[in-house]
């Protein structure tokens, strides 16, 4: 049995887009009690607003102990973690 | 394309959903001039950020704001302006600290607060790195 959760994210996170990830994501934590995997490889776009929910998420599941795993990043994306300083909250894997 | 510039304007609403649309033009442009797709991708990144903070802080202060993109042979330069000045400096360092770090890192010049007598709200440029 896995000791993480597995999340999906496709398509483009911006300011119209944020609020649904943000609802899913937290309510994922809430009602997990497992690390979890985020699987961006189908992640096309992300500005700052969608980063922000990825550091509350980070928050989130820090207070119960749990890890988050980001995997497949495209390049771009990747840089806004490094760029922000967000790439060190998270165990980023390729 | 001449040496003088050639200027693409677009308005949009302040709404959340018009975001998009302002990504996909600078993405059409950018291309449109030559820049490399990593390029493109942070150049829509950057104004992403800008809209989205018009739309987060503005939107019950005007309708509408405007982007001007100013084409000229070797870079790409973004302005925003919009009837209610109000959207002037509205970034500020304590809450928007992540945008700030990816338009000053992304973007090569970023004007984020113009002085109250130009016309302009912000402006931000990308030069087009020529292959040799």
């Amino acid at each position: 049995m896995t000791n993480y959760v597995k999340v999906v994210i496709s398509g483009e996170v911006d300011i119209y887009t944020s609020t649904k990830l943000k609802e899913k994501l937290y309510d994922i934590i809430d009602k997990n009690d497992k690390d979890l995997k985020i699987d961006c490889s189908q992640l096309k776009y992300i500005d700052s607003t969608g980063l922000g929910i990825f550091a509350g998420a980070f928050k989130k599941a820090k207070e119960f102990d749990r890890k988050i795993y980001l995997t497949g990043l495209k390049s771009n994306i990747k840089k806004l973690f490094v760029i922000t300083g967000l790439d060190k909250l998270f165990i980023i894997e390729e | 394309m001449g040496t003088s510039a050639d200027i693409i304007e677009l308005m949009l609403p302040l709404k959340a959903e018009y975001v998009s649309i302002a990504r996909l033009t600078a993405s059409g442009i950018a291309s449109r001039m030559g820049f490399d797709i990593e390029v493109i991708e942070d150049i829509k990144v950057a104004i992403s950020e800008v809209c989205s903070k018009y739309v987060q802080k503005g939107s019950s202060l005007a309708e509408k704001f405007k982007i001007i993109f100013t084409v000229s042979e070797d870079c790409l330069t973004i302005t925003f302006n919009s009837e209610d000045k109000s959207l002037r400096c509205i970034f500020n360092k304590e809450d928007d600290e992540l945008a700030i770090s990816i338009l000053n890192a992304l973007m090569d010049e970023v004007q984020l607060c113009i002085d109250n007598n130009d016309d302009y709200l912000l402006t931000m440029s990308k030069y087009l790195e020529r292959k040799m």
